[in-house]
């Protein structure tokens, strides 16, 4: 290449590829003055250690996580939201070690709560889960870029999903708050209204639910169940941590219904039970419930006994966002086998 | 020329694998079930072969208590401790 061929910056961008640290997608170069304008809006040391990642338990301090959101695209003053997060995800309930290494394919979804989400334009309205909005984007893209460089979660080294899904690029939603009946998620987990939060939730990509001709409650929640049944496979069961996302409109009807959040999950956790005699594997399909728990029962073909979908109605997490018009809702599995993982909240200093 | 930081961790370099033995006589096998369904078949297929085949010193047999999550460390330092070649019966 001839010296006029040369750009310094396309240059750096090219050799960030080819050691492997980057998304696929270029990333911003990480120059010593912006790592450092992030570090110095944080108002924390850079030295300070906020976590070791998972599976590698590579050391997260302040500027490590500042370089991995410089290079995501954050602007400075979005890393109080991606420091909160890493910590997050590397608590062990979130249990990132699974997350990062499975053949399944979770991806940390941040869910932000409070006066955080004006203050940085976090979407929680139109297109929520879609492009437009840089913190979205760029925060999103922090946290996939610290899992993959200080926890090595290189896709087909560590990182073994067999599909993962789009969420792994980026994966940030507000909670539309505003346009909510009720308290929001972080409220209903301790926090006040005036505070700021993550939520993390290892998370399988949004499932859409249509009900454009729902007026009521009793129209709604039978979809919004029959959905919910399926998730993983259709007779899976002993489900944890799972988000309900309901639009603005959907959250209406049962809002002006007089339905709180508490009675929403336990509506759908009553609702989606079968009897162990419907969860016999091999019937129609090989799922089911597993052999240590069929031997608890004498004659599993008849047995009449009511296996919950979810381990319990708290499991079921209810946000409202999306744009005010629009009867969608959408679905968001956790990834929670047996002991797997939990959403975990971080509250954002100010 | 611009400074570029690293944004990983230095000291999280890839693990080394351990050596393989030459041959299984008289070592101490530890066959470790990680909890997945199916996995014990293998095992139990994987013991009956290295009982006909090898003349081991002794095969221990351990089950992580979820495939989930990282083994305990109490089960970590038990297996450590006790084997000479481990085989983790990774299934579905």
């Amino acid at each position: 290449m001839s010296q006029a061929d040369s750009d310094p910056d396309a240059d750096a961008i090219e050799r960030l590829f080819d050691r492997g640290v980057t998304d696929g997608l270029p990333v911003v170069p990480p120059t010593r003055r912006l790592v450092d304008r992030a570090v110095a809006a944080s108002g924390r040391d850079a030295d300070e250690l906020i976590a070791l990642v998972p599976p590698n338990y590579g050391r997260a301090t302040v500027e490590k996580i500042a370089v991995n959101a410089v290079m995501a695209g954050c602007r400075a003053e979005y890393l109080p939201v991606v420091l909160a997060a890493v910590e997050a995800i590397c608590d062990e309930a979130f249990d990132l070690h699974g997350v990062s290494a499975t053949t399944n394919a979770p991806a940390p979804l941040v869910i932000v709560n409070g006066p955080v989400r004006a203050e940085l334009e976090i979407n929680s309205g139109a297109g929520v889960f879609g492009p437009g909005w840089r913190a979205n984007a760029t925060i999103g893209r922090a946290v996939r870029l610290v899992c993959v460089n200080l926890g090595g979660a290189r896709p087909g080294d560590v990182s073994m999903s067999t599909l993962a899904h789009p969420g792994r690029y980026a994966y940030c939603i507000g909670e539309h708050e505003e346009a909510s009946p009720w308290e929001s998620l972080a409220v209903e987990h301790g926090f006040g209204p005036d505070e700021s939060t993550v939520a993390l939730l290892a998370a399988d990509a949004p499932l859409g639910v249509y009900a454009h001709r729902s007026r009521t409650p009793e129209d709604l929640m039978p979809t919004l169940a029959a959905s919910m049944a399926v998730i993983s496979h259709h007779r899976m069961t002993h489900w944890g941590d799972t988000l309900l996302v309901l639009s603005p409109e959907h959250a209406k009807i049962l809002g002006d219904a007089g339905w709180k959040k508490g009675d929403v999950r336990r509506w759908l956790h009553d609702k989606l039970q079968w009897p162990v005699r419907e969860l016999i594997p091999g019937r129609d399909g090989g799922e089911g419930l597993p052999e240590h728990v069929l031997a608890k029962y004498r004659d599993p073909d008849r047995e009449a006994t009511l296996i919950p979908k979810f381990r319990a109605a708290e499991h079921i997490k209810v946000v409202v966002a999306g744009g005010t018009a629009g009867r969608f809702s959408a679905i968001v599995p956790g990834w929670t086998f047996s002991k797997g993982s939990n959403l975990v909240f971080r509250r954002i200093p100010r | 020329m611009t400074e570029y930081l690293d944004p990983t961790d230095s000291v999280a370099v890839p693990r080394k694998t351990a050596s393989r033995p030459s041959s299984l006589d008289g070592k101490v096998i530890t066959l470790l079930d990680i909890s997945k369904a199916q996995g014990n078949h293998l095992l139990d297929r994987l013991e009956e072969l290295l009982r006909e085949r090898t003349t081991p010193k002794a095969i221990i047999r351990k089950k992580k208590p979820t495939f989930a999550r990282p083994a305990p460390d109490a089960l970590r330092k038990e297996i450590v401790g006790a084997t000479d070649v481990l085989v983790e019966g990774l299934a579905d």
